[in-house]
């Protein structure tokens, strides 16, 4: 399994970030050597069964805990761009 | 010597230390010796501060106070204090001022702590040395060309030359245990959901614990005892009563995983120093146990494999768009790009990238679900290994302080650093590091013990007992 620049490409648009050209190659190569450790993984025979793992799952009661707009004017200072207390952003379908 | 929060409270209810000393004194201390280490992002609000110290003096007065009442206390700067700034470290917050209390910073509120600022990290607690934060590398006090240690290097460092008498930090693989061994102090990462993580920065969420950072094991159990406890806001927070309350008998006996302690890449210096430390356990009394934990060399993929996951879908919520730096592009989403590329530092970039390829549906099996099979399997290890010892033991980290700049262009030399912390936030139990010495050249080393879930009773125990040893 070899990790090429067709693949960094293609996590790049998947994780939403760019990848500079200046480190486009130093990048590759840091994966590959990182990928090709962590693929020792892949020696362990077995694979995990659902509902194996001892995990639970935690939920709370669904009920209203807040008054509606008791946090809104707070949280929406920290906003870009707001308008009539929404947050704004780009038109999506234009 | 540094003062112990006991000494400190017997001072200040005495009268022999008024608050506004202690406090006005830390803050000499850090301006003095800030400008060299580089352990502090920023101080708090001075309302913050003088309205703690308002209500320290009256729990005082009122026969309240707790051992941390009026004992200034420094953050690590990816817990929110609300109305202060809060970067993780990274430029994507650079101006994020944060709109709640975590809930650690309302336990500390409550115990009359004195919060004074926030501690450098490695940006969003990605990284072994602290060079990763957006906002310069801090330094170690014992020696200024070498790292602090990370992620947590800058709560390390600020308890280390005397800042503050204790910290907190998150540890996700090492990042409270590394950088607490590489400046000489003690560190503690709790049991998994023996802390609330309501209101920290989220990394790798089946692994980040908060944990306190002090002087000694004593100060850093009177932290742990003021924030640890359920909480209705952490979904991963242990409840009360599922905890095992039944403290067994001091069995004297430590488990070492000598061929994994032994193995290449291991500082000689550090294997000395770790031999010394068992040596003198074992003329105390204590039995030294060969313990062998199958798959144990693999814990550090498995570690990377769900930390990168977890990673990039924590760090999906960094869009620029309610929160943040916010770079407008020509289209919505050339919009997150713009953001997200110009926010994240390097180190965060790779590892959001490395999540999505082994969350992406050609690879999950072949990485994330074979991760989560090795983990389990360690899981059953390690409760079956902890049958018949107390703890176990290894170096805390495999070298001691490395020079500044002498890892940062190789992430994987970074990522083999962890090899000895990993382990355990795999796994979910607790383990302290303790000071163990000195190698030759003055650089501290650390040891560290490892306890099974919820016992951190018998860190304390172990930890205090090493500190009486040296």
């Amino acid at each position: 399994m070899s990790f090429t620049e067709l693949d960094l490409d293609n996590l790049s648009k998947l994780a939403r970030i760019d990848i500079l050209p200046d480190e486009k190659q130093k990048m590759l190569v840091d994966m590959q050597a990182i990928l090709g450790y962590i693929s020792e993984i892949n020696e362990v025979e077995g694979e995990l069964m659902r509902g194996e793992e001892d995990v639970i799952n935690v939920v709370r009661e669904d009920v209203v805990t807040h008054e509606t707009g008791s946090n809104t004017v707070v949280i929406l200072e920290e906003a870009p761009s707001v308008k009539d207390g929404y947050v704004k952003v780009e038109q999506v379908l234009k | 010597m540094q003062k112990t929060l006991r000494q400190l409270h017997e001072e200040i209810k005495n009268g022999v230390l008024t608050i506004e000393a202690l406090v006005e004194g830390c803050k000499k201390t850090i301006k003095e010796k800030d400008g060299d280490v580089h352990a502090m992002l920023g101080m708090y609000s001075d309302a913050l501060v003088t309205s703690q110290i308002a209500k320290a003096k009256d729990m005082f007065a009122k026969g309240t106070a707790t051992t941390l009442t009026g004992i200034p206390v420094v953050l690590k700067d990816n817990i929110l204090v609300k109305g202060e700034v809060a970067t993780g470290g990274s430029k994507i917050l650079e101006h994020y001022v944060a709109t709640y209390d975590a809930t650690v910073v309302k336990k500390l509120k409550e115990a009359g702590a004195i919060l004074l600022g926030r501690a450098n990290m490695d940006e969003f607690a990605m990284g072994g040395s602290t060079e990763n934060s957006a906002y310069g590398e801090t330094k170690n006090p014992h020696d200024l060309t070498k790292v602090a240690g990370g992620s947590s290097g800058g709560s390390s460092a600020v308890v280390a030359y005397g800042g503050v008498p204790v910290s907190l930090g998150s540890d996700t693989g090492g990042s409270i245990r590394q950088p607490a061994s590489f400046c000489g102090i003690v560190g503690l990462k709790t049991t998994y959901g023996e802390v609330s993580r309501f209101g920290v920065m989220a990394m790798g969420s089946s692994f980040d614990q908060i944990g306190p950072f002090g002087n000694t094991v004593e100060d850093v159990r009177e932290v742990y005892n003021v924030i640890k406890g359920h909480d209705v806001m952490d979904a991963t927070s242990l409840p009360e009563d599922d905890k095992s309350k039944e403290k067994s008998v001091l069995k004297k006996v430590i488990g070492v995983p000598v061929s994994f302690v032994n193995q290449k890449g291991v500082n000689a210096e550090v294997l000395a120093n770790f031999n010394a430390s068992l040596e003198k356990f074992k003329q105390e009394g204590y039995l030294i146990k060969d313990i062998t934990i199958s798959h144990l060399e693999k814990a550090l993929s498995v570690y990377y494999v769900i930390m990168f996951a977890e990673v990039s879908s924590n760090l999906a919520r960094y869009d620029g768009i309610r929160y943040g730096l916010s770079h407008p592009g020509e289209t919505s989403i050339r919009s997150y790009f713009e953001s997200r590329t110009a926010g994240f530092g390097p180190e965060v970039r790779r590892r959001i990238l490395l999540g999505t390829y082994v969350l992406s549906s050609g690879y999950y099996d072949a990485y994330y679900n074979k991760a989560n099979l090795v983990r389990n399997i360690l899981k059953k290890e390690f409760a079956k290994s902890f049958t018949d010892i107390d703890v176990i033991a290894t170096p805390t980290s495999p070298i001691p302080a490395f020079a500044l700049g002498e890892k940062s262009h190789d992430p994987l030399s970074m990522y083999l650093a962890d090899i000895f912390t990993v382990p355990v936030n795999i796994v979910g139990v607790p383990a302290i590091s303790v000071p163990s010495g000195k190698t030759s050249t003055g650089l501290p080393l650390g040891m560290q013990f490892i306890a099974p879930h919820n016992r951190e009773d018998l860190l304390f125990t172990y930890g205090e007992e090493l500190e009486r040893l040296y």
